[in-house]
């Protein structure tokens, strides 16, 4: 439920311990027609706000604002749907994907695209990789992001090719720099205006010689390149890495057993997901992960039953998700936000804590204040989908057994909670 | 400086993230202790190093200005002659950093030219990692600070990095740095604490990560709110600029706090040899002379800064400023007035005691190997001269037989 959603809303987690194992492993990975939760979530109005008006004109002050506004209810939206989720796995699988073709608001600037890139990605969250690579090679986002409507015939921009093929599809070391040049290549020709967040295809900036790319050699469209790298053996072997370290273990290496490269044989992502589920690796106790800032903070909205977009106030919320160096559409590079220990530093402790306290005093804490007196300490590790509190943790929070705010600021920053198991 | 507002300061920048489940617990005792009894020496070297994330274009930070191929290779980007700071007959620095200017004029500047590893890697993150790893060849998992780290007595206040992320540079195999983020530190008090104090114990069933995430809150609260005096106090005012901000003083630029930060802390007294500091966005492809410029010019302009708040202190000596960046950019723009990655390019050391000067050959720009700048200086030849004359340690425990070095030290 941690991994494969957002964590528990209460009584979840202790139906599902009722329900058993395998039952639960079904129930995660079948999307259901309608998820209501998610559908109630209101969808902002991201529209096309036009060309920057010029410095000092009288537009440009309300230009500002609305932009700011639009890139604010973006992220609200989408951690709205994370929290509201009733079927956690495509909201989480979106937002894997977004870890994974990381685009950053802060240079693309404009909210349309990346809700744009945002809907793509909730699309092909669970289908086929081979239409989610084409879909990508045809966002403005991504397309901006890697200067890709700078590159021509003429001169090639290296960017996108590189990072198709060491972070988006097959993986670092697995081609040449010669293949990188070639990749530039069939990658030319792309125009984009970036506050439309359209992406045009222009054949006489595209270069349309043979090219030869890990020992083929053709004239390459950006979608056939993308095809092409798609169907190389190395971009399951890749996927399968990139599940791996975001779902099971961002420390240990990836067993050659690991079912989820065999099932991804056809590309399929919501095979190789399924086949990542029923991977005896998830019982594994070795195999832990340090909730991001982002997902730590969804679990304890489900669990305070709190809506994100409600809380007092949203510059607020996005300033503490900032101070953890986590806010939806910013990753801080191209690869994505890293994982594990780094997530650990005294640092992010403090902040953790002062977010903690917010979040609960604007909640009913009904989740918590439902358990019987008698076995809260131990029952409240159930509220928040966590196997068992260890001695320690029961200690400070029977400590706490009669300030419930306290009892729970320690039950979110304890580290069964942090580290889901 | 007093014992009692050392020990305030020791207090505050423990942050140690552990790498290893070994990592041990500390206490308030202990620190208070480790402040009294292991105040960093007088005239003990420190090392800052500064990371520039993103490919820092060191063609156009240190300028072959006099060299025609400049010119005609890349002619949308080349500075011209009548605007650098020339610093010999070949070379000159960036427009923007006359800051950097002022201090190579005053022999305190040495710029290694053409660094880089074997087989350059043009990947940000591939390249990032071979240079703080020190490991071009293979892929390993400890920064070479890291190393160093595990080879000297325990001390959670050794190398301590500025923001909430612990760079790869500083996570040892035993060990690792620790991290201490701008702002100083809110912590709770009362009850709360002590329950939190509780949570900060590793018990035995914890995995790795669980224990780390114990240890984190531990740190956190070895730490004594009475220690905001240190942070909140004003940073040391360097003696000779303007304190006006903006121009010299630069203090709205994160580079600038982070160093503030340390100006300070070194002031007090910090028992710490390793700095980490950094700034990013050197990734230029696309629009890249104003973009690259003014960031150089906050490089400049910061360290400029930071040389003069260690006048006022008396560390002035004692401090080495290593730059790098993960690669240089190629020599030939891309048609988008910017740079795709590169290879080598030039790393600066700047404090008292470095020898002014350029070392290493300047990669030729009429040889370019597949159009790019030769590497002529492993930076290794750089971290073993670094680890032997700042860290005073032995190079083999951090980097294997390395045996060579660029003399750069009085």
């Amino acid at each position: 439920m941690q991994r494969f959603g957002f964590g528990p809303r209460p009584g979840e987690y202790a139906k599902a311990l009722a329900e058993g194992v395998a039952a639960t492993r079904a129930k995660v990975v079948t999307v259901p027609a309608v998820d209501a939760g998610a559908a109630a979530v209101l969808v902002p109005e991201i529209t096309n706000i036009g060309k920057r008006p010029a410095a000092n004109s009288a537009e440009i002050v309300p230009y500002t604002i609305a932009l700011r506004y639009q890139n604010q209810q973006l992220v609200l939206w989408w951690l709205d749907r994370m929290a509201m989720s009733d079927h956690g796995l495509t909201e989480r699988m979106t937002w894997f994907w977004h870890g994974h073709w990381a685009t950053s608001i802060g240079k693309v600037n404009f909210a349309l695209p990346m809700m744009i890139q945002n809907k793509t990605f909730r699309t092909h969250a669970l289908g086929n990789f081979k239409d989610m690579s084409r879909a990508m090679i045809n966002d403005s986002a991504l397309q901006f992001w890697l200067d890709g409507q700078d590159s021509t015939l003429k001169s090639p921009n290296e960017n996108l090719g590189r990072e198709l093929m060491e972070l988006f599809v097959l993986g670092v070391n697995r081609y040449t720099e010669d293949d990188v040049k070639g990749a530039a290549r069939a990658l030319t020709g792309y125009q984009v205006v970036n506050y439309e967040g359209t992406t045009t295809f222009n054949p006489k900036r595209h270069d349309p010689n043979p090219i030869t790319i890990l020992g083929t050699t053709q004239p390459f469209t950006g979608e056939q390149l993308s095809d092409f790298l798609v169907a190389r053996e190395d971009c399951a072997t890749f996927i399968a890495e990139r599940l791996w370290y975001r779902f099971i273990s961002s420390t240990e290496t990836m067993p050659a057993s690991f079912g989820a490269k065999n099932a991804f044989a056809t590309r399929d992502i919501s095979s190789a997901v399924k086949a990542m589920v029923q991977d005896p690796a998830v019982g594994d106790a070795k195999n832990d992960l340090v909730k991001s800032p982002v997902e730590w903070f969804i679990a304890a909205c489900r669990a305070l039953e709190l809506t994100p977009s409600n809380l007092k106030t949203p510059a607020q919320l996005l300033n503490y998700l900032n101070q953890l160096n986590q806010v939806p559409f910013s990753p801080p590079n191209v690869g994505g936000w890293p994982a594990g220990e780094a997530w650990l530093s005294s640092a992010s402790v403090q902040y953790r804590i002062a977010f903690a306290t917010w979040l609960i005093k604007q909640s009913s804490l009904r989740g918590l204040l439902e358990i019987p007196v008698a076995n809260r300490a131990l029952k409240s590790a159930d509220w928040l989908g966590v196997a068992e509190w260890s001695p320690r943790t029961q200690g400070a929070l029977r400590n706490s057994m009669s300030d419930p705010a306290q009892f729970a600021l320690l039950a979110l920053c304890s580290p069964e909670f942090i580290v889901s198991a | 400086m007093d014992t009692v507002t050392r020990r305030k300061f020791l207090k505050l920048t423990t942050g140690a993230v552990a790498v290893g489940a070994a990592a041990p617990l500390l206490s308030m005792n202990d620190i208070a202790q480790a402040a009294i009894s292991r105040p960093l020496p007088a005239n003990t070297p420190i090392l800052v190093i500064v990371t520039l994330y993103g490919g820092n274009d060191g063609l156009n930070t240190v300028v072959p200005y006099t060299d025609p191929l400049y010119y005609s290779l890349r002619p949308e980007l080349a500075y011209k002659q009548e605007v650098v700071l020339p610093l010999n007959a070949e070379l000159a620095l960036n427009p923007a950093m006359k800051g950097l200017k002022s201090l190579w004029d005053q022999n305190k500047v040495a710029i290694v030219r053409g660094v880089g590893y074997p087989n350059p890697d043009r990947s940000h993150f591939s390249s990032m990692a071979k240079w703080q790893t020190a490991s071009p060849a293979k892929n390993i998992n400890s920064g070479w600070v890291g190393r160093w780290i595990d080879t000297q007595p325990e001390e959670p206040m050794l190398a301590i990095s500025l923001g909430s992320v612990l760079p790869p540079i500083f996570a040892g195999n035993k060990r690792s740095g620790s991290a201490l983020p701008l702002g100083g530190l809110v912590i709770p008090k009362g009850d709360l604490a002590a329950q939190c104090i509780k949570l900060s114990r590793p018990v035995a069933k914890d995995s790795k990560l669980m224990a780390a995430a114990a240890i984190s809150m531990g740190n956190l609260f070895s730490v004594s709110t009475n220690v905001q005096p240190v942070l909140k106090s004003p940073a040391p005012v360097p003696p000779d600029l303007p304190t006006t901000n903006g121009g010299n003083a630069g203090g709205d630029s994160n580079l600038a706090q982070q160093l503030d930060v340390v100006a300070k802390l070194i002031a007090a007294g910090s028992p710490t040899k390793v700095w980490s500091v950094s700034l990013g966005g050197f990734d230029t492809h696309a629009n890249e002379a104003n973009a690259q410029a003014s960031l150089l010019g906050t490089v400049s302009d910061s360290l400029s800064r930071f040389m003069g708040q260690l006048k006022a202190t008396t560390r002035s000596n004692d401090v080495t400023i290593m730059v790098y960046s993960e690669f240089g950019r190629r020599v030939t723009g891309n048609g988008s007035d910017g740079t795709d990655h590169g290879t080598s390019g030039p790393m600066f050391m700047v404090g008292n005691a470095v020898k002014g000067g350029f070392y290493g050959e300047q990669p030729s720009l009429k040889n370019l190997y597949k159009g790019d700048l030769a590497v002529t200086t492993d930076f290794r030849d750089v971290y073993a001269t670094v680890i032997e004359k700042v860290l005073n340690s032995p190079v083999e425990p951090t980097l294997g037989k390395w045996t060579g070095r660029v003399n750069f030290f009085n």
